[in-house]
């Protein structure tokens, strides 16, 4: 259906839209999947004020959402293992086409655009085999699925496109897990997670292991700063009686450099942290952890912390032009330096940053 | 750059509590882990004892220990935190799902090189992770290929090393307990692991919750796979028949752990002894399919997928009744995992 496929030029585009949908409260600057009152999901538009400018249901929990680098148009993921993805037309909350994953893959819940938005990538489990996949999806021929290659680990799980455009930053979680066993963790002992540089082709261009005392550090969400430094944020995988580091700062070519707070204010984070953000001046870097309810901000120049705020069930997280914008579980809205909004949905793990996509 | 607050805090609730902590934590420690623990360490005893003297593997005395030992591990293999995950002694004595087959390639290596790591306790330790416990010497036992290869005494004195170090392991848990760890969750401070009595309710609660959730998803789903193409071969277990045994075991320990932790509120608890009862019963039932082989027909795929949804019947009185009761229910996001 190319002719649902518009590009969004600018305001006068919106404006000749039949139904007045968000355009009429302005337009998003966030993505993020929440839960209802009624236990339903939907996937919502966000003002960097906390304002929701649109709603769209989902059929089940959605995890994450990427949005096309021109048009105005987002694919929401569903939750780790599901096998669906929504392709919405995000001016009226269409939903233009439903992803289904190949058979054998699922998806982990993330994904990235290429720069010219004409490819779709995904991060995507081949179970039996028990290995990471990234899919290849051609938006020019109405996401049609063109192809896969490895991720370079296993449980592949955030992705995104280096400000190079010419590679994919993938984090290999290094967890197996397999659909027909739920959720559960199959190969702890045995876990051997990485941050992959990966070429658009497949080639795999660089990978960061940890030290082999950190192989249960799970390497999970990413940020990508615009002169290619990546933050990696991590999930500890063994025993709680110490206390590691769950962030990572990586530029290609050198060694990751790994951020702590203190040992007291480390073990708050109870070895999770959700989500992973860069303030857009790149100044700051932070990382929220819902089991310890607390964020922790750093200076990206020092690595040094910077802040710590307390937030119930804190997860969602996106930058704004000093710091961050974070979410909740339990419905509220803040910054690092007051509470923005409140609303009776349960906001889902992340906050999609889409203000640089219009 | 703009100086940010060290520690402001706002959207944080406080949870009433109306009942004791302290006391549930004190009696899951005294009638169900310490006792758990003591019973494994006899029980590893006993298996290290008899491998010394009767190492054939064949042998029915050292067969029966073997399945008295599993049986005690089963008993507190829920118990996932604090001393049974230092130097990685949970997996160390069952090393499950192995996915990729990782015991049988690390013990085919051990014996066709003769690795001399079998004859010294220290050096055993650091052989693969896959070559120890329960599931390596199911292997040793009862697997005809692995029984197969090399010599007779080799594999002899590997499973004198492979009890030998179930055992160590076994005491290192339990001399854990006793040495701090049981005071570490009786009295929570501010700069310890558990800052209140709730915390180390919520640990026991979260272990009584993922204890639920592996016999649904790993013991029972994995074997199930899908209607289209089940996994008999994947049951946990299955080379010594005891893939059933494992889980009514472990259902059993857990039905303790979820008494003690209901004592104060009657109303889960009502729910969670019927909820068990179901479930217990239905597993009686089961009886003549010990290893699940009987998911690759109908039938017997129906009866095991009922014990499975009985499960999963437990698990959400545990989530949905027993957690808000004890005020331990974590965040949307906190449960995610993702």
């Amino acid at each position: 259906m190319v002719t649902r496929r518009r590009m969004l030029a600018g305001l006068a585009a919106t404006s000749l839209l039949p139904s007045a949908g968000w355009s009429s409260v302005g337009t998003p600057d966030y993505l993020s999947a929440a839960r209802t009152q009624n236990g339903t999901y939907l996937l919502a538009g966000l003002t960097v004020a906390g304002e929701i400018t649109f709603t769209i249901p989902l059929p089940a929990r959605g995890h994450a959402a990427a949005a096309h680098p021109e048009r105005a148009e987002a694919v929401a993921f569903a939750r780790r293992p599901g096998t669906f993805a929504l392709v919405m037309d995000c001016r009226d909350g269409t939903i233009i086409l439903t992803l289904t994953a190949p058979e054998g893959r699922h998806f982990y819940g993330h994904g990235a655009f290429s720069a010219d938005g004409s490819t779709l990538f995904t991060s995507e489990n081949d179970y039996e085999a028990g290995e990471g996949r990234i899919g290849l999806w051609d938006i020019t021929q109405n996401y049609t699925r063109i192809g896969e290659f490895s991720s370079g680990g296993v449980g592949p799980h955030d992705l995104k496109l280096m400000p190079d455009g010419e590679t994919l930053v993938v984090a290999n979680g290094g967890i197996e897990t397999h659909p027909d066993m739920g959720r559960s963790k199959l190969n702890i002992p045995v876990m051997q997670p990485n941050l992959s540089y990966v070429s658009l082709a497949g080639e795999i261009l660089e990978q960061i292991e940890l030290t082999a005392r950190l192989h249960k550090n799970s390497i999970r969400h990413l940020a990508v700063r615009q002169d290619g430094m990546v933050a990696f944020a991590m999930q500890w995988q063994g025993s709680k009686s110490d206390t590691h580091p769950l962030l990572g700062l990586h530029q290609r070519g050198s060694k990751a450099k790994l951020l702590s707070a203190s040992p007291k204010a480390q073990q708050q984070l109870q070895g999770y942290a959700g989500s992973v953000a860069l303030s857009n001046d790149g100044g700051l870097v932070a990382i929220t952890s819902p089991r310890g309810n607390v964020l922790h901000v750093f200076d990206t120049e020092t690595g040094q912390p910077s802040a710590i705020l307390s937030a119930k069930d804190v997860c969602g997280i996106g930058p704004t032009a000093t710091g961050f914008l974070f979410t909740t579980g339990t419905g509220h809205i803040g910054t690092l330096s007051e509470e923005t909004a409140q609303h009776p949905l349960q906001w889902d793990n992340h906050l999609i940053d889409i203000s640089h996509n219009r | 750059m703009r100086l940010l607050a060290l520690t402001t805090s706002f959207l944080l609730a406080q949870p009433a509590w109306a009942l004791d902590p302290a006391a549930l934590v004190d009696t899951a420690i005294n009638s169900h882990i310490l006792p758990g623990f003591t019973t494994l360490t006899e029980a590893t005893g006993t298996l290290k004892n008899t491998a010394t003297e009767d190492c054939a593997s064949d042998s029915a005395t050292l067969r029966a220990a073997y399945h008295e030992g599993f049986d005690a591990w089963m008993a507190v293999s829920h118990l996932r935190f604090g001393p049974t995950e230092e130097d990685e002694r949970a997996f160390s004595l069952a090393f499950w799902p192995d996915t990729k087959g990782f015991t049988p390639k690390s013990l085919s290596k051990l014996i066709t090189s003769e690795d001399p790591a079998v004859l010294n306790a220290e050096a055993f330790a650091e052989v693969s992770i896959a070559a120890h416990g329960f599931f390596a010497l199911e292997f040793l036992l009862y697997d005809d290929r692995i029984q197969s290869l090399g010599s007779d005494a080799y594999r002899c004195t590997l499973i004198q090393a492979v009890t030998n170090d179930i055992d160590r392991n076994a005491n290192a848990i339990l001399a854990d307990w006793h040495t701090g760890y049981a005071d570490l969750m009786r009295t929570p401070s501010k700069d310890g692991r558990y800052t209140t009595d709730l915390a180390a309710v919520a640990e026991l609660f979260k272990t009584l919750d993922t204890g639920l959730q592996f016999n649904e998803e790993a013991r029972l789903g994995r074997p199930l796979g899908t209607f289209d193409k089940p996994r008999p071969l994947r049951a946990e277990a299955r080379r010594s028949e005891r893939s059933l045994q494992n889980i009514t075991v472990s259902l059993a320990s857990l039905e303790q752990l979820a008494r003690i932790l209901a004592a104060q509120t009657p109303t889960p608890a009502k729910s969670l002894k019927g909820a068990f009862s179901l479930a217990l019963g239905h597993a009686t039932e089961l009886e003549d399919d010990p290893s699940f082989a009987g998911v690759a027909n109908i039938q017997g795929r129906l009866r095991v997928e009922i014990l499975q949804q009985y499960i999963g019947n437990i698990r959400s009185f545990v989530l949905l009744e027993l957690g808000p009761a004890l005020d331990v229910t974590a965040g949307f996001n906190a449960l995610d995992g993702d």
